[in-house]
């Protein structure tokens, strides 16, 4: 007994070695980090845009509620980080505020108190607009990747994707999660699965991609499922429409400009 | 035995190997059925949504009243129920490139115990906004109207923010979140640049307008109560700036009347999920007594040559205003804002004592006890803190143990007396247009204490909102 342990230890690792040299040996072409960029490429377009997200929010898998969000995206070209102004179009009772999220300058105006309000990045996750905030996060710049193998999943559809699968770590205190598994399809860089966790390595959010078709030049998700980690009779379904590329100045980035941003 | 086991085990452990894909595929069992349907398509007038809220709301409100106090309190009681039904529109609509007007406003019915049905007190509008937004530069703005013009970066008190004094005529919340929606504009030109790292503003509101006295509990109907907000030419000029280490100061130069001030506002996020803020306030002016009794005399509310009921000193001297706190957003969206509140001008300890010992020694001459609760009836007006020293805590909590229900809570201390206001409000929004809710509040503290000798002890507040 006590030499089949260590005999088992060196067959298995054997054995482990060719399964995993499989992945490696294509891996090798490709890092993480470049497997990252090609899949943030896919997410979001390059240029300024915007775009509409409808989100509906399931408890116990009945609808409760939509909001629908009008979403202004401009990458850093610096840190290549994405800053988003959120403008809340739906429920109504919300209609109308509006939220800076540039790293850590986040701020959020109520047009019916006239008050801007300066949040952290943890408030970011509060509410709607941290899942606008998750869907246009360049994951490559906040991350560093690691390859973790590679895995025959389903996506949304139930469909059998070969997909690389990466373990992320938090690369910049800007980052908005500690820790990021992320699946990404081999054969296309599609994003097809993400879970995020905490720094105490409590598992957040598990989101899903689907609805893959062509805006603004590349075939991209314009559909994700978010599924609360913490509760998951919580659910929460989003789509993206109206994607237009959009000139947006530097000067629109900051508290003043808030009660600016028009609803075009 | 160890040889059977090998290939067994070998096996069980090879099996697992794929496992852990299919682990992951067990999440989808997660997804309710009816969220494999995309959500419907966006209204193609959603931006025309975004422009505008309206909501219809009920609120009946029962409150529990003092019997006894140290210092009574001249006119009638207050009201012991009021019943409540207003419509509230904030409406932006573009009439043109770069043109567009806002129009922001309040229709109240009301029921109350002290008022009688029907009459003038029953109805009431609230105008609070109607102005043009002309933007005729890239990022360049003018402004004219009634325009509720905000300042200040802190939750409980905001020392910047000048274009608040009179402008609060409903107090259906005590929150001072809520207290900032249903405040009156002030009428003014407003000029805006925004640039990249910075903007500038300045507004001028002109005086229309002889300092009016302080309203009565039942405000006039239709009235649009001009008289509150533009009583005095008064100028800011508001800078901002964009500094590394996301400082994001702003600084304000504030002209009023005979008044000049200064302000600052400054705010920095701490990891994750802290927000450090401070916001100052400095200039010559006398105490809140003095600049009481001297309102009260010059609007006529007080005799023009009686004497002050309390020792202090006349003259005018450099007073800081001051609110320092933190923003704490916890992972369970609880969020917290702990903040401290130095107010130079207001009460000190041997204020409150002088207060309470003039009000009990002449408890029932109204020559005494009217020029103090009007002191007190002044700051409030003029939303100031009464008293020198105070701390606000405030907690929300979104999605509190169920989804869709959301609870607020604050406590403001006077720190002298120990005496509070709590508030603590629960929301459940039913629907994207139905929202239910109930709110209670208590003023505790002993009878010779800031909050514990006003005339309100206690209030419940049930509501039903609809949405359009």
């Amino acid at each position: 007994m006590s030499e089949a342990v260590p005999r088992l230890a060196r067959r298995l690792a054997v054995l482990l070695a060719l399964v995993l040299a499989c992945g490696q040996a294509t891996a090798q072409a490709q890092t993480a980090q470049e497997i990252l960029a090609a899949s943030d490429r896919i997410r979001n377009p390059h240029e300024p845009f915007r775009l509409t997200s409808s989100l509906v929010e399931f408890v116990g898998g009945k609808p409760r509620g939509q909001s629908v969000l009008f979403v202004y995206a401009k990458e850093d070209p610096t840190t290549h980080r994405f800053r988003n102004l959120v403008r809340y179009v739906e429920p109504p009772r919300d209609a109308g505020k509006m939220a800076l999220l540039d790293n850590h300058v986040l701020w959020f105006y109520d047009p019916a108190s006239k008050a801007s309000v300066r949040i952290s990045p943890q408030q970011r996750l509060i509410g709607q607009a941290s899942i606008g905030d998750i869907l246009t996060v360049n994951l490559a710049a906040d991350y560093t990747g690691t390859l973790a193998g590679t895995e025959t999943i389903q996506d949304a559809a139930r469909q059998d994707k070969l997909c690389w699968h990466l373990d992320m770590a938090a690369a910049t205190d800007l980052a908005t999660y500690f820790r990021v598994e992320y699946w990404v399809e081999q054969k296309t860089s599609f994003p097809i699965k993400a879970k995020f966790y905490s720094d105490s390595g409590r598992l957040l959010k598990i989101l899903y991609y689907r609805g893959f078709s062509e805006q603004l030049g590349v075939i991209r998700p314009t559909e994700a499922v978010i599924i609360d980690a913490v509760d998951t009779a919580l659910v929460t379904t989003l789509k993206f429409s109206d994607y237009k590329f959009q000139e947006i100045p530097e000067a629109w980035f900051q508290r003043d400009y808030l009660p600016r941003l028009r609803a075009d | 035995m160890a040889r059977r086991g090998l290939p067994a085990a070998l096996a069980v452990l090879l099996l697992a190997l794929p496992a852990a894909a299919a682990d992951e595929n067990r999440d989808l069992d997660l997804i309710p059925e009816a969220a494999g349907q995309a959500p419907e398509a966006v209204s193609p007038d959603a931006a025309a949504q975004s422009r505008q809220r309206i909501f219809l709301e009920n609120a009946t409100t029962g409150w529990s009243v003092r019997n006894s106090f140290a210092v009574p309190p001249p006119g009638p009681p207050p009201p012991d129920w009021q019943e409540r039904l207003f419509l509230d529109a904030r409406i932006e609509h573009p009439l043109a490139d770069g043109l567009g007007v806002t129009f922001s406003d309040r229709f109240n019915g009301m029921a109350e115990s002290d008022v009688p049905f029907p009459s003038h007190g029953d109805v009431r509008n609230d105008f609070r906004e109607s102005f043009l937004s002309w933007e005729p530069l890239t990022q360049n703005y003018l402004e004219l109207g009634r325009i509720n013009l905000k300042s200040g970066v802190a939750s409980g008190y905001n020392p910047t923010d000048f274009f608040k004094t009179r402008a609060v005529v409903d107090r259906i919340s005590q929150d001072p979140a809520s207290l900032r929606e249903n405040r009156l504009g002030t009428l003014m030109l407003l000029g805006q640049t925004i640039r990249e790292g910075g903007s500038l503003s300045m507004a001028f509101a002109p005086a229309l307008y002889r300092p009016s006295p302080l309203y009565p509990d039942v405000l006039p109907s239709f009235d649009p109560m001009f008289d509150r907000t533009n009583a005095h030419d008064r100028v800011l000029i508001k800078g901002s700036a964009s500094l590394p280490f996301d400082l994001d100061p702003e600084l304000l130069l504030y002209h009023e009347g005979t008044r000049t001030q200064l302000g600052g506002n400054l705010s920095r996020a701490v990891g994750q999920s802290t927000v450090l803020y401070a916001e100052w306030a400095g200039g010559e002016h006398a105490s809140l007594i003095q600049e009481a009794l001297t309102y009260g005399r010059q609007t006529g509310t007080l005799p023009t040559y009686a004497p002050s009921p309390l020792p202090g000193d006349p003259r005018a001297s450099f007073q800081n205003e001051i609110a320092v706190g933190a923003s704490y957003a916890t992972e369970n969206r609880i969020t917290f804002n702990l903040e401290y509140h130095y107010h130079e001008a207001g009460f000190s300890g041997r204020d409150w004592r002088n207060w309470f010992a003039a009000g009990t020694a002449n408890p029932n001459l109204l020559s005494v006890a009217g020029p103090l609760w009007f002191i007190r009836s002044y700051a409030l007006d003029q939303q100031e803190p009464v008293g020198r020293h105070s701390a606000f805590l405030r907690a929300d909590w979104v999605d509190a143990f169920i989804p869709q229900l959301e609870l607020t809570g604050f406590v403001d201390v006077d720190l002298h007396d120990g005496s509070c206001l709590v508030q603590l409000t629960a929301d459940y929004y039913l629907s994207n247009a139905w929202t239910v809710g109930a709110q209670a509040n208590a003023d505790l503290g002993g009878a010779r204490s800031e909050f514990g000798s006003l005339p309100q002890a206690a209030s419940l507040l049930l509501k039903l909102v609809r949405y359009f």
